[in-house]
C-alpha cells in the first residue's frame, strides 16, 4: 500500500520567538521582522534548518526574535561568520541581518568579498540612515547636510548608496523594500531567499526616534514607487544601476536586478572540490607512511 | 498598508470568508498584544492597559467567528492562510510611540476600525456568494459600530495638554526588560 506522508507546513508564527522586541514603538524593524516571518513561512524550511546571523545594532537583534538558530555576532562581521556557517553546514538556509552602519561602515570591507564569492545566503540590511542604537550619530547612508549629534552643522559627506554599491560589485540579486509595504517586503525577501547565491535586500526601515521626517513610514507610503509599475526589467543590470542612482531621492521598491543565469555558488564549488579530493584521499592509517616516504 | 494576497473575492465561499474574518481578528488581537508589550517595556502603563483592553475585544470577535465557523463547517481544513492577510484591522506598527497618551492610543484604534470598515466596504462589490456578502456586510456594520464606541470614549477623555509624541526633547529612559 502506498502511503503519503504530509509535508510539514509552517506558519509565520512558527518563526516568532517568545522574546519581546525592545525596539522603540513605531520602529520600522517591527514590520521587517513580520515580513521575514511571512517569507520564511512561504519558503517552508523548518526553523532548525535556518541560521540567522547579525552584527550589532538595533536591527541586529532580529535573530533573537526568530525561532531559527541565531548568532548576534560582532559589529560588521556578520557576513564572514555567515559564510563560514554556510561552508561548514551547506544544508542550512543562511540569513544575515544588520543595519546600514554595520554593513556599509564597520563591515563595509566584507560586502564586496561576500558578493564576489557568491556564497548562497541572503543579506537583509535595515537602512535607516542613522546610528539609532547609540542615539543618533551620522551613519554611512545619512544624507549630505544632515544635522546629528556628530554633525552639528550638517554633514559634508556624500552618503553611500547601498544599491549601487552591491550592483557595482556584481551582486546577482538586488532588491529594496520598506515595512510601509509589508506584503511587498515579504515578497522580495522570499525571492531573495529562493535565489541561489548571494542575494541582497535593502530595507528602508524608519528610525522613529532619530530618523528624518521624510524617512518615516507615512512618507514611504506617499513616495513609494514599485519597480513593476515602472515596467522595469530586473534582468537588465544597467537599467537597475540607472534606477539605483535615484537612491535617497526616490523610493523604488521591488527587485532591481536578478541575474537570470545564476553563476555557481562558492559553497557549491567547495563541495565539488571536496568531492574530487575525497576520491584521491589517502586512508588515514597510511598518512604517516606516506609522510615517511617523502 | 492594508492588503490581502492570493484571495479571489469573486469566488470566496462562506467557509473561507469566515476563516479570513477570523484571521483578520487574530492579526488585530496579536498586534494589540504587541503594542501592550511595547508600552510596558517603555514604561507607559496607561497606553498598555488600553491596548490590552483592545486585545480582549478582538479576542471576543475572533472567538465568535471561530465558533460560527466550527458550527457550520466543523474541522474542514483551512484554505486561507495568515500570510495572506496584511494589516486589515491590525493597527500599523508605525502608529505607536513610546510616550503616547491614552487619547492617542484610542485614535490609533479608531484608525484601525476605519481601515477595517474600508476593507469590507471595498471588497463587498466583488463578492458573488450571497452568504459571504451577508457576512461581510454584517462585519462592515460592526466596524462602523466600533468606530462610534471609540469616538464616544474619545469624547469622554480630556484633551491632551501637549502632545507627548511631538516632544522631541524628552529623554527616553530606554526600554525595561520584561
Amino acid at each position: 500500500m502506498e502511503t503519503h506522508k504530509a509535508l510539514p507546513t509552517y506558519q509565520a508564527k512558527d518563526f516568532k520567538s517568545d522574546l519581546k522586541p525592545i525596539w522603540c514603538p513605531g520602529c520600522g524593524d517591527f514590520g521587517v521582522v513580520q515580513a521575514i516571518y511571512r517569507a520564511l513561512a512561504s519558503i517552508g524550511r523548518a526553523p532548525h534548518e535556518i541560521a540567522f546571523v547579525s552584527g550589532i545594532g538595533c536591527s541586529s537583534r532580529i535573530p533573537g526574535y526568530t525561532t531559527a538558530y541565531g548568532f548576534n555576532s560582532v559589529h560588521g562581521r556578520a557576513l564572514p561568520i555567515a559564510q563560514g556557517i554556510k561552508l561548514a553546514r551547506p544544508e542550512l538556509l543562511v540569513l544575515v541581518a544588520g543595519g546600514d552602519g554595520d554593513g556599509f561602515s564597520i563591515g563595509g570591507g566584507h560586502v564586496p568579498h561576500a558578493i564576489r564569492r557568491n556564497t548562497d545566503l541572503t543579506y537583509i540590511v535595515m537602512d535607516n540612515q542613522i546610528y539609532g542604537l547609540t542615539k543618533g550619530q551620522l551613519s554611512p547612508t545619512s544624507p549630505k547636510g544632515l544635522k546629528t549629534v556628530t554633525s552639528e552643522y550638517g554633514s559634508f559627506e556624500e552618503p553611500v548608496n547601498p544599491l549601487l554599491y552591491v550592483l557595482a560589485y556584481g551582486a546577482n540579486f538586488v532588491a529594496q523594500g520598506t515595512p510601509a509595504d509589508m506584503s511587498g517586503l515579504a515578497d522580495v525577501i522570499e525571492r531573495a531567499i529562493r535565489y541561489p547565491g548571494f542575494s541582497f535586500v535593502n530595507v528602508q526601515s524608519p528610525c522613529v526616534t532619530f530618523g528624518m521626517e521624510e524617512q518615516q513610514a507615512k512618507a514611504h507610503k506617499a513616495m513609494m514607487k514599485p519597480l513593476t509599475s515602472l515596467g522595469h526589467d530586473p534582468k537588465n543590470r544597467l537599467a537597475a544601476m540607472d534606477l539605483a542612482q535615484k537612491y535617497g531621492r526616490e523610493l523604488h521598491t521591488g527587485v532591481f536586478y536578478e541575474n537570470p543565469d545564476p553563476p555557481r555558488t562558492f559553497d557549491g564549488l567547495i563541495r565539488e572540490r571536496q568531492g574530487q579530493l575525497e576520491t584521491r584521499a589517502v586512508p588515514r592509517e597510511r598518512i604517516f607512511d606516506q609522510f615517511l616516504q617523502k | 498598508m492594508a492588503k490581502t494576497v492570493s484571495i479571489d473575492f469573486k469566488n470566496l465561499n462562506l467557509k473561507d470568508a469566515l476563516d479570513l474574518a477570523e484571521l483578520i481578528e487574530e492579526e488585530a488581537r496579536e498586534r494589540y498584544g504587541e503594542f501592550a508589550d511595547q508600552m510596558d517595556i517603555h514604561r507607559n502603563p496607561e497606553a498598555a492597559r488600553f491596548f490590552r483592553f483592545m486585545l480582549g475585544v478582538e479576542q471576543k470577535h475572533e472567538d465568535r467567528l471561530g465558533a460560527q465557523r466550527k458550527m457550520l463547517f466543523g474541522d474542514a481544513p483551512r484554505e486561507v492562510r495568515r500570510e495572506m492577510v496584511f494589516d486589515i484591522e491590525a493597527p500599523e506598527y508605525d502608529e505607536v510611540r513610546a510616550k503616547m497618551s491614552v487619547r492617542q492610543a484610542l485614535e490609533v484604534s479608531l484608525r484601525a476600525e476605519e481601515k477595517a470598515f474600508a476593507f469590507f466596504d471595498g471588497v463587498l462589490g466583488e463578492i458573488k456568494d450571497p452568504t459571504v456578502h451577508e457576512l461581510f456586510s454584517e462585519l462592515r456594520e460592526e466596524e462602523a459600530e466600533h468606530q462610534q464606541l471609540v469616538k464616544q470614549q474619545l469624547a469622554k477623555l480630556p484633551p491632551d495638554v501637549k502632545s507627548p509624541m511631538d516632544d522631541a526633547d524628552d529623554e527616553d529612559d530606554g526600554p525595561v526588560a520584561l
